[in-house]
């Protein structure tokens, strides 16, 4: 395991890491040998990652590493230290120690890499918002903070916010791309520097005798410049190969060089000098080149960078200084009233004032009246080092004036504080002139009524749509054709043709209604006028209704479109389907087991619903609502409506048997059993196919076994390599389950997903998916295509807004176009709540790999062989061993092999654990996992803290009790490790752990006693939230059929196996031989 | 006086001779050219006003051959500086040709009259620190009973070391264009060449000017130095780095704004136009940094 480091050293990024001690210790014994004889050197740092760990970490990041080691080398970081002993960046890699005393910075030597900026860009990038980059590699909150410091960059180069520029470098000149912080950039750039962690600037020189002490605001300063100088550079010198002149070396690369301090001039052949025929041209050469070196005559080169200086300066007097002109417009303070036509003038005028507002506090505004007289408070306050406030208020008016004529008006006097409009200009400003003024830098204050979005009055469309009569009761769909009724309104008031001309006739953009200001522009009640005339009334297809009213389209034909309103069934799906309405109760199919909790049957009655108007869903549950007893229930429903199972009288004949049609549902490898096993047990009825393993059926085989069931379980991987199958059966309904495996809409997977054809589609999912605005697109797509528009439509109108601006409007219309198909309750709602047992017990089957059924089959041969003439004790133990060894095949090969070996994808229950633990993590959740063997507790831990890169608390017997203390203190407290592992000896007693709900029983003690005794370390007085205890089993195994055996006799349980497994030893042989023999439904892949 | 030593074309054939049948330039690399291809030289009134004092001698041919001397970039070097222009111009001679303008400077008590007339209207002030030239200045000096433009013929004297006897030559009014087109970037030129800076003239029109930026060096001073914190947690980063807006990113649709508001490269020499280059590379630039902050970057770079 290695947590990733990076810090700004020298002008690079430097990549080190930290290791836990024993593989450090492990791999690199020498430095602390060396540390025992020099006394007086620098100390190694303990849990420095070694190089080659560095190197295969990119590398497995898809990083490309450089053969040349010259980038690498020894360096200093100066790290927390107590005593002698360095406190790490976390307890996964050492944890915090014990010991008294004060904490000092203490120089330690790292083995570090200096990152070319291609490198540091390409690792940012995959860093960016993940806790590991790959399994085992972790990342530190550095390199997070370095990744969003990288975004920053991006946004300026994308926002061009930047300008080419010569710098003094190693007394050389160097051409360079300088990002330009004007505005809001300075802010954040400001913002940043504050939220630097201090490792991130905690190298220094070997020689150094005290710690770095660059502040954060430089540091920054000169990654950004670095990144952007690199981002723009590459993107340059990509387009320019064709003219770039013979000699431009890229062999000759800056940063490694200097850090491997090698002086220039270089090594190796001697550069070409390519000739250029002016300074300018070589300029313009270096600025496109990789390293942007300029030699030559070095007072020639000093007389260019002052011209580029000169010519930069009017940009870096407005940008250097500290406050920035702002206008802001105030309304009279009584306008035009217009009633029922009329109008009647009143005093005033609006006003736009000139002010100057602080960039560092954009609430301190100094009118310019008091910036000319220098008076008041304004004094101390314009007071700044270096600031002119009237020059500069004089040259921005000088600028302001060219974009807005008004302006240059108003500065014919000698103070110009502000000028008046009326109602024409003021709406010009509002609607124009401010946003070219604040596109070009200015600050610009509106009234309140203006800039809230939403509550904005203007003139809008509305669509009353007529629904046709029904036709029967059935055949009812989206393709239907409606009519429109077309009507303009202001507000909430409809408008009569007559009213609109009277409100054109006003010839004034902004009046005020009822005392609230509103938006008439001339143009668009023409506009709406002529639509009107054109197209009072359309058909169009129920679809293009429902898209429209769910807000896919904002406007017709320029003119916003305010609401649509429907009558009759159209009515009720519109309102069924923002929520204004409930959607009706929907029988429970009649051969289903078991009752629907109340929140259940509403998801079952809302899946439903848009599966009969054929509109995909997304069932987005939290773990352990049941969602896969909803979405069964509705295969059973179709299922019994196409004529199937059990149907109520007469209903027989009208459904023949060739409109049943199956079902495809498609699930991670690690669910496939336990879907079979819930449909068995909710819906048995219900015929279920499991299209899976080497022996599946293909061609027309398959597609005759699919249309004999109601539903076919498949997988990811196969959806991809059988597509060619799946696609010749006319499946009734496509669901995913866990559907953010098709997040990226680029995969194999996705692509396949979308190409199947259904009547409906459906998405099962336990993840936020709302909160993940990039995968909502291929979701959706899925679910309803071209609901979200193209891809490149949605990147530009929601992705982009709502990931680099937060932008409210687009986050509200995004909820607003998919809230309708995504259902999302989660488990700490009011009202689901109620509806909850306070504990939940679920059994989780789970698949075995191949491997793991090889060593299951080789085990049960080795005791069955064992068995046969073995007596008494000798049997007992004969028994037990294998019992127990068939648990750990069950559990990891790697603990029943003993081996150390690897972990990740050789165990059907780990991955399911992970997977149901990242779903749990995600939403906030803290976990108990429980097993019975201290070795594959060790086992889990590894696995989770190296997939999820946060810590994982592990409780065994050989845990002293001080220790154990501060575990489940840590464990308990805010902000603690979410996953807590127990050897169920050690931790099944005595702990209160209710800060979990969840219990994951990972291996079985076939003792319910036992187990009910560890799930309530969770379920105790304290525990406030409902508990959910999952219980891990192998389909088809022994732990199955024990399992099996134990519910049977439930009542006498207790009695049977109370002592433990004892009694697993008096079962005979034949028994035991059905008891250890392996189900083939047991197999994954 | 040197001023009119070029009359030396007495003693020297080839004057003669070229006066009848012009030879043509050598070939100046890395000179200065006109960015504008066609058409007149500078589009502002005030650039316009300095071209036609130019073009208001009768000098004939020589006008169009200084224009093409202007666009080819025979003009090698060039420096304004307070009521002179120094330039050097490669004609066919070996050896450039020196080239000296000299402008009458106001007095100062002539620019403190012009100051009070322009500090009537802030307007004047506001456009020039803008870069832009009042439309109505010459009304301001009217007032102050001065002139912007060298109103008498002895407020400006043009030299030049080529044989010709015409003066202005066609050296000179390649360097008179020149300056013409930059008359459009910065208006302070003019002033500059009356003997008022742009810093001095600031500090007339009543607006105090900021300390000036130490050249070479960075205009901040350096930023005190910060210790880094020894406590582990702040250390290591345990507050949360905090989620960061990055404003609205979209693709400017006209690319390099920032160049095209500081306008053209002062006498820029390079082969290809300078604005022409900038916007090919932030149009370049763009999407490739959109793609970074989509975090879409495959490793295209470090492969190469």
């Amino acid at each position: 395991m290695v947590v990733l480091h990076l810090a700004w050293f020298d002008g690079n990024l430097v990549l080190w890491g930290e290791s836990p001690r024993e593989a450090a210790a492990a791999q690199a014994p020498a430095h602390r040998g060396r540390k025992q004889v020099e006394k007086t050197a620098v100390a190694s740092y303990p849990f420095g990652a070694d190089p080659e760990v560095l190197d295969a970490a990119l590398r497995d990041a898809g990083v490309v590493v450089e053969a040349k080691r010259a980038a690498r080398r020894g360096a200093m970081a100066w790290l927390p230290t107590q005593g002698s002993v360095p406190i790490a960046s976390s307890p996964l890699v050492a944890e915090a120690p014990q010991a008294q005393g004060e904490i000092a910075l203490v120089p330690w030597r790292i083995e570090a890499m200096a990152l070319m900026p291609a490198q540091a860009v390409d690792l940012l990038c995959r860093c960016a918002e993940k806790p590991t980059l790959a399994p085992g590699v972790l990342v530190g909150r550095d390199v997070a903070f370095w990744a969003q410091a990288l975004r920053f960059a991006a946004a300026l180069v994308a926002r061009q916010q930047y300008l080419p520029a010569i710098e003094a470098r190693d007394g050389g000149h160097r051409a360079c791309w300088e990002p330009v912080f004007a505005g809001a950039d300075a802010e954040r750039l400001a913002a940043l520097a504050k939220a630097m962690p201090a490792v991130a600037r905690a190298l220094g020189a070997a020689d150094a005798t005290t710690a770095p002490a660059t502040p954060p605001a430089e540091v920054i300063r000169e990654f950004l410049g670095a990144m952007v100088d690199h981002l723009v550079r590459s993107a340059a010198s990509g387009r320019a190969t064709a003219w770039e002149p013979v000699g431009g070396t890229s062999a000759s690369r800056v940063p490694s060089e200097r850090w491997a301090e090698t002086p220039r001039p270089r090594r190796g052949r001697p550069r070409k000098k390519p000739a250029f025929d002016s300074v300018h041209d070589q300029w313009l050469h270096a600025l496109r080149s990789p390293d942007g070196l300029m030699e030559g005559d070095e007072a020639e080169l000093a007389q260019l960078a002052e011209q580029v200086r000169e010519w930069r300066r009017p940009l870096s007097v407005s940008v250097a200084a500290p406050f920035r002109l702002c206008f802001r417009l105030e309304e009279p303070e009584s306008g035009l009233e217009a009633e029922a036509g009329r109008t009647r003038k009143r005093s005033d005028a609006w006003h736009v004032r000139f002010l100057l507002q602080a960039v560092d506090d954009p609430s301190l505004l100094v009118p310019a009246e008091d910036a000319w007289a220098a008076r008041g408070s304004a004094v101390s306050v314009l007071r700044r080092a270096g600031y002119s406030a009237q020059e500069h208020l004089l040259s921005s008016l000088g600028q302001a004036s060219g974009i807005c004529p008004r302006i240059e008006a108003a500065l014919k006097t000698q103070r110009p504080s502000g000028y008046e409009l009326d109602a024409t200009g003021a709406h010009e400003f509002l609607t124009q002139r401010s946003l070219l003024l604040e596109q070009a830098g200015f600050g610009v204050l509106l009234p309140a009524w203006w800039t809230r979005t939403g509550t904005k009055l203007r003139l809008a469309l509305r669509a009353s749509v007529k629904s046709p009569k029904m036709q029967g009761g059935s055949g009812l769909s989206l393709d239907e054709v409606v009519h429109v009724n077309w009507e303009v309104a202001l507000g909430d008031e409809r408008l009569s043709p007559e009213e609109l001309d009277a409100l054109a006739r006003l010839k004034t953009p902004l009046v005020r209604v009822r005392g609230q200001w509103v938006q008439v522009n001339a143009a668009e009640i023409q506009a709406a006028l002529d639509f009107w005339r054109k197209k009072g009334t359309e058909t169009l297809t129920a679809r293009q209704v429902v898209q429209m009213a769910m807000g896919a389209t904002d406007a017709v034909s320029g003119i916003p479109l305010a609401g649509i309103e429907a009558d009759g069934w159209m009515g009720d799906v519109l309102r069924q389907l923002d929520g204004r309405a409930e959607i009706g109760e929907v029988p429970v199919p009649q051969g289903f087991v078991g009752t629907l909790r109340p929140y259940q049957a509403r998801g079952y009655a809302w899946l439903a619903f848009l599966r009969q108007w054929g509109l995909g869903a997304c069932l987005a549950d939290d773990m352990g609502l049941g969602k896969t007893i909803q979405a069964l229930a509705l295969f059973l429903r179709d299922w019994e409506a196409s004529g199937a199972g059990i149907l109520p009288a007469g209903r027989r004949d009208a459904c023949p048997t060739d409109r049943r049609r199956p079902v495809l549902l498609i699930c991670p490898t690690s669910v496939v059993s336990n879907w079979r096993k819930e449909a068995e047990r909710f819906a048995p009825s219900l015929p279920v196919m499991v299209h899976h393993g080497i022996e599946r059926k293909r061609g027309e085989e398959f597609v005759a076994e699919a249309r004999r069931h109601a539903l076919v379980v498949s997988s990811y991987s196969l959806l991809n390599r059988d597509i060619e199958h799946l696609k010749k059966v006319p499946w009734l309904g496509i669901v995913l389950d866990e559907a953010q495996n098709i997040k990226n809409p680029e995969t194999k997977q996705a692509r396949a997903a979308r190409s199947l054809a259904a009547d409906y589609r459906m998405a099962l999912t336990g993840t936020p998916v709302e909160n993940n605005v990039g995968d909502l697109w291929s979701l959706m797509e899925f679910l309803n295509p071209g609901f979200l528009g193209s891809q490149a439509d949605f990147k530009r109108e929601f992705f982009i807004p709502i990931q680099t601006n937060r932008d409210p409007e687009a986050a509200g219309r995004l909820r607003r176009l998919t809230g309708p198909f995504i259902l999302r309750r989660l488990k700490t709602d009011k009202s689901i709540i109620a509806d909850l047992p306070e504990k939940q017990e679920m059994k989780v089957f789970c698949t075995l790999t191949r491997e793991q059924a090889s060593l299951y089959a080789a085990v049960v041969k080795d005791a069955e062989g064992a068995l046969d003439g073995a007596e008494g004790i000798q049997r007992k133990g004969v028994v037990l061993a294998t019992l127990s060894k068939l648990k750990q095949v069950c559990n990891h090969p790697a603990q029943f092999l003993g081996d150390n070996s690897a972990i990740p994808g050789r165990s059907g229950k780990l991955a399911r654990l992970a997977e149901m633990l990242e779903e749990a993590i995600e939403v906030g959740d803290r976990a108990l996992v429980f097993t019975q063997f201290a070795e594959m507790g060790a086992i889990l831990k590894r696995h989770l803290e190296e997939t999820f890169g946060r810590e994982a608390l592990f409780l065994h017997g050989a845990v002293p009790k001080a220790q154990r203390d501060r575990m489940v203190e840590r464990f308990q407290a805010d902000g603690g490790p979410p996953v807590f592992i127990l050897s169920l000896k050690a931790g099944g007693t005595g702990l209160n752990l209710t800060r979990a709900n969840h219990v994951f029983h990972f291996d079985r003690w076939w003792n319910p006693a036992v187990e009910n005794q560890a799930t309530d370390r969770a379920f105790r007085i304290g525990q406030t939230r409902n508990v959910q205890v999952h219980k891990f089993l192998c389909a088809g195994t022994l732990e199955e059929k024990i399992d099996e055996m134990i519910e049977r006799k439930k009542e006498v349980a207790a009695e049977v196996v109370g002592t433990g497994e004892g009694w697993l030893t008096e079962l005979s042989n034949q028994q035991l031989k059905e008891l250890f023999a392996l189900r083939a439904e047991a197999i994954g892949e | 006086m040197s001023r009119w030593g070029r009359r030396r074309y007495y003693d020297d054939d080839w004057g003669y001779y070229r006066h009848f049948a012009p030879s043509r330039p050598r070939e100046a690399k890395g000179g200065i050219k006109a960015q504008t291809k066609r058409g007149g030289f500078g589009q502002s009134w005030w650039a316009i006003r300095w071209i036609a004092v130019l073009e208001s001698f009768d000098i004939g041919a020589r006008l169009g051959r200084g224009r093409s001397y202007a666009r080819s970039g025979q003009v090698t070097h060039l420096e304004v500086g307070e009521g002179t222009v120094t330039a050097r111009v490669q004609g066919s001679r070996p050896k450039p040709y020196d080239v000296v303008i000299k402008v009458a400077t106001l007095s100062a008590a002539n620019w403190k009259k012009l100051a009070e007339s322009l500090g009537k209207e802030a307007l004047f002030a506001a456009k020039l620190l803008a870069g832009e030239m009042p439309e109505n200045i010459e009304d301001a000096f009217k007032t102050a009973g001065l002139s912007l433009f060298p109103g008498k013929s002895k407020d400006l004297v043009t030299d030049c070391s080529c044989p010709d006897w015409s003066n202005p030559c066609k050296h000179i009014a390649a360097v008179y264009y020149l300056l013409g087109e930059e008359f459009d970037r910065d208006p302070f030129l003019i002033f500059k060449l009356r003997g008022m800076t742009r810093e001095k003239l600031v500090a007339l029109l009543g607006a105090k000017p900021p300390a000036p930026p130490k050249p070479g060096a960075a205009s901040e001073p350096a930023p005190p130095a910060e210790p880094l914190p020894a406590e582990p947690g702040t250390f290591w980063g345990a507050g949360d780095a905090g989620e960061m807006t990055l404003g609205e990113v979209r693709i400017p649709p006209a690319a390099a704004a920032l160049p095209r508001r500081l306008g053209n490269f002062p006498f820029w020499r390079g082969a290809e136009g300078f604005l022409d280059a900038m916007e090919g590379i932030y149009a370049a630039a763009s999407p490739a940094g959109l793609a970074v902050l989509l975090g879409e970057r495959k490793n295209e770079e470090a492969g190469a």
